[in-house]
């Protein structure tokens, strides 16, 4: 019980980030390596401002905001000037690591490379469930990751908006061709993976505290929460965040504190070898024909 | 077999100056000299210097063993960390624990390391470029967990590596036996990726990067090269771990995934498909450190700015931009001696069939959907007799290109059979298909637009010559390979002159009109002297001077006994070359035979003016 529901706490952590992934891959077909950045710039800021006599909840709000900000910037440096070069290239993948290196190293910089306190947002008292017992702060933060998971799909789903997000995601070029603004929606893209980034980050604050190196940590494990999850639609990250935070949890629990290091990695290596578009991409058959039409939906409603 | 060039004088190609370069040979013998010298100096030098320059002399042997997927089959891995840690891992842990040979170990590294990037490469390359990235990222970080979190690896702190043997007293004076190890191992690469590039294996390489549907019906297995190619590229990155346990501690640090990408880094920034590029990236990233002498933390903003400017500013490297300064103040120095004399086009098409009753191309009941809906080819029979150009026409959609991929080996049917030469084939590939005698060219042009018209033909050429892939690592050194060189020159030009594009046989395709795109793309495409070929829309984008230019083409190769089948828009150009006509509609045959009696067809009218 105690396993399931730590796991389910950090998991969905780690389902925020990696749905941050998703989300920006998913518009851009990029993947963006600076994402972990994103989340430590959360975090950092809200240090910073809670430090300044900031209140708790509006540092929060600015440090996510700031994430959203950065997203955007590393969409406008990193990413479209290489989309504009080719599209189908590459050389993403060095661009945007090379803004996480910026990142993480201006951190430093600024706030200096030690961790530092992180403000409680919430009374630190627990709840319990027969044996096992949570912290208000991760019960809330549960709920908070869900919450922003549904809304996000429901966004998706069912206005014109996420729909025409979806047309850009099956076919830019059409999509572009029937008036969407494929760059706003990128832009928009990078700046919702920020903030999905900015809530996981205030979220685990509390128990990091805030040090510049969190990206790194937190981005790999976003990253393999995507890879479980697949990439096929944003949600299935969330899905494989919470799949892998009870693996975690269950791999600390029964074997030793080193297994979750690297259990999560042979879980990806299978769903890499066994289902390569992850787990939450197997689907029923459908035609691709019609996913194309269903895709379209704005275009032919 | 020649033909009038149909180019208009305006459109004649731009001159190169095309003689022999008299100081290549020298220069090599120079550079080589000055190659053992360097050796000689760090092997003599100073510690400090020795640290230095052989880390940079390992991380090029990695840069220029990932340019070689990289740059040439567009392939990013990064998982080069990875096989470079399996390597220095190896060597150090059965040395110090096993007392293994570190002169064994080279091979157990090399082989071994190898044999792990053929099963990485198998694995992941059977879905897309993005999930190679993905899994080869995924495997540096799954070593990297592994060396860290195991104490038989020295967990974080990691080992000593072991330390090479000393030269005995009678070579005392040759310095620090290491350098020369690596110094061998650095000119070994260098040697394997100039082979390479010299030898025929890179313009098909280049072709399964830009242009695979091309490459496989010229019967390269795409494939099986891009897992070779990556394999030998694993060797490569384990003999550079090999070297780099000399140099000291073994830790997981060393090969972290961002290791992965600053050797990617290296090679963008040096010049991507460059034989020097990756060498000067190496250079300048691995002794970034030392020569940026700031605030550590200041000093990495640097390094992550660099990478952003060098993509965005300079995505093609010192060496791009040392090539494109040289092509335009001094051409002459890049121009290649064109020299070898045209040969003609083989007549195999004149050698009997396999099969005496064979017709040309036979498909009976043959049917194809996607998935469970849409029938886009639905109980087609379609024979091409033999020596005659057939045309296949219909309205788009209809299902020509759909039936053309299924003949050729791109598509597998639902249902019926096909055969070819009277020899059944729908159960082969594509690229077996094409050692059939058969080949065929693409509606968009696919082609190299970075190679030469003549480097391109020379694909299609790939079936008639043996083992490209297995020589072209050791390339000059083979006996034959000069005449095969000669030959593969001689009837690319060959089949340019017969296609009447040789004027443009140096230019890149990146700078030729489109109507010789087209014609560089026919001429690989009979360079073989095929038996069958189908031409799909060959006339796209064509002037109607080279529209008659074609015509003329095709009556000549049906003289030579060449079958050919003809996808086209332009029904009158159809029925004036062809012999026979099918005529295609909604994935159904609504008309075979003559020409002339398909044209009069009523069915035929109402399909293409309407009910």
């Amino acid at each position: 019980m105690q396993v399931i529901l730590s796991g389910l706490a950090i998991g969905a952590v780690y389902g925020l980030i990696g749905m941050g992934f998703s989300i920006a891959f998913y518009v851009t077909r990029v993947i963006n390596f600076a994402q972990g950045q994103l989340l430590m710039v959360a975090i950092m800021l809200t240090a910073a401002l809670a430090r300044g006599g900031v209140p708790a909840l509006p540092a929060a709000l600015i440090g996510i905001a700031g994430s959203a900000v950065t997203g955007v910037l590393v969409y406008l440096i990193a990413v479209r000037p290489v989309l504009a070069f080719n599209r189908f290239s590459f050389a993403w993948l060095v661009s945007t690591l090379g803004v996480a290196v910026v990142l993480e190293n201006l951190a430093a910089i600024i706030w200096g490379p030690t961790s530092r306190a992180f403000p409680a947002l919430l009374k630190n008292s627990s709840i319990h469930i027969g044996s096992a017992h949570i912290t208000v702060q991760e019960f809330v933060g549960f709920f908070i990751a869900v919450a922003l998971a549904a809304v996000f799909e429901l966004t998706r789903r069912r206005t014109s908006f996420g729909r025409l997000g979806v047309a850009i995601a099956e076919d830019p070029e059409m999509a572009s061709a029937i008036g969407a603004n494929t760059t706003a929606f990128a832009v928009a893209a990078f700046a919702i993976a920020g903030v999905f980034a900015g809530v996981a980050g205030i979220l685990i604050g509390p128990l990091t505290f805030a040090n510049p190196y969190l990206g790194d940590t937190y981005g790999i494990s976003g990253f393999v929460a995507l890879m479980i999850g697949g990439t096929r639609r944003p949600l299935s990250a969330m899905g494989g965040g919470l799949l892998l935070g009870l693996l975690t949890q269950l791999a600390t629990s029964a074997i030793n504190p080193q297994a979750a290091d690297w259990l999560p990695f042979v879980v990806v290596v299978l769903v890499l070898l066994i289902t390569p578009e992850g787990l939450f991409s197997l689907r029923l058959h459908r035609p691709a024909a019609l996913r194309r039409t269903q895709a379209a939906g704005v275009a032919a409603p | 077999m020649s033909v009038q060039a149909a180019p208009t004088p305006a459109l004649s190609p731009p001159r190169p100056g095309g003689r022999a370069i008299p100081w290549r040979g020298p220069a090599g013998i120079v550079i080589a000299l000055a190659f053992v010298w360097g050796t000689y100096a760090v092997a003599t030098g100073s510690l400090y210097t020795q640290g230095l320059v052989l880390t940079a002399a390992v991380f090029a042997i990695l840069a220029l063993s990932l340019d070689l997927v990289a740059g040439t089959l567009g392939l990013y891995s990064l998982g080069h960390a990875g096989l470079f840690a399996l390597g220095a891992y190896t060597t150090t842990l059965l040395n110090i624990n096993h007392g293994w040979n570190v002169f064994v170990l080279l091979p157990v590294c090399i082989l071994g390391v190898g044999a792990v990037g053929l099963g990485l490469g198998a694995l992941s390359l059977r879905v897309s470029g993005l999930y190679f990235a993905i899994t080869t990222f995924v495997f540096t970080l799954v070593l990297t967990v592994v060396a860290s979190d195991f104490s038989f690896t020295g967990g974080d702190q990691g080992l000593l590596g072991p330390l090479f043997p000393a030269f005995g007293s009678a070579l005392s004076g040759l310095g620090k036996s290491v350098a020369w190890a690596i110094g061998a191992a650095l000119a070994a690469t260098i040697l394997l990726v100039i082979s390479i590039r010299r030898s025929p294996l890179y313009s098909v390489l280049l072709a399964i990067r830009d242009a695979e549907p091309m490459a496989a019906a010229a019967g390269v297995r795409t494939s099986l090269v891009k897992i070779g190619m990556f394999g030998l590229s694993a060797a490569l990155a384990g003999m550079a771990g090999w070297c780099f346990a000399f140099l000291g501690v073994v830790s997981p640090g060393q090969f972290n995934w961002p290791v992965s990408v600053d050797i990617l880094v290296m090679v963008i920034l040096g010049g991507i498909n460059t034989t020097i590029g990756p060498i000067i990236g190496a250079a300048f990233i691995s002794m970034f450190p030392s020569w940026v002498n700031i605030n550590p933390l200041w000093q990495e903003v640097l390094f992550g700015s660099l990478f952003v400017a060098t993509i965005i500013l300079a995505p093609e490297g010192v060496a791009g931009l040392g090539r494109r300064a040289i092509a335009r103040f001094a051409p002459s120095l890049l121009a290649r001696p064109d020299t070898a004399d045209a040969l003609p086009i083989p007549a195999r098409a004149a050698a009997p069939a396999l099969s005496s009753d064979g017709d040309a191309v036979r498909c009976r009941g043959v049917s194809f959907s996607y998935g469970e809906g849409l029938t886009v080819v639905d109980d087609v029979d379609f024979t091409v007799r033999r020596g005659t150009i057939h045309g296949l026409i219909g309205p788009n959609g209809s299902g020509k290109s759909t039936l053309v991929n299924l003949i050729a080996g791109r598509l597998r049917p639902t249902s019926g059979t096909i055969e070819i030469d009277g020899v059944r084939v729908d159960g082969e590939s594509a690229p077996s298909r094409a050692r059939r005698g058969f080949t065929r060219t693409f509606q968009d042009a696919t082609l190299v637009r970075e190679l030469s018209a003549r480097d391109n033909v020379a694909v299609g050429l790939y079936s008639q010559v043996p083992a490209i892939p297995v020589r072209g690592p050791v390339w000059p050194a083979l006996p034959r390979s000069r005449a095969t060189a000669r030959m593969i020159r001689g009837r690319s030009r060959g089949a340019l002159d017969y296609v009447g594009a040789s004027d443009w046989r140096s230019a890149r395709i990146a700078d030729v009109p489109h109507g010789v795109e087209q014609l560089t793309q026919l001429a690989a495409a009979v360079v073989t002297g095929p038996r069958t070929l189908i031409l799909d829309e060959p006339l796209a984008g064509l002037a109607p001077s080279e529209v008659e230019h074609v015509a003329q083409l095709l009556g000549q190769l049906r003289e030579s006994g060449v079958s050919v089948v003809l996808i086209e828009h332009q029904p009158r150009f159809v029925f004036d070359v062809c012999d026979e006509v099918t005529v295609l509609n909604a994935g159904q045959v609504v008309a075979t035979g003559p020409a002339a009696e398909v044209r009069a067809n009523d069915d035929v009218r109402r399909v293409y003016l309407g009910q």
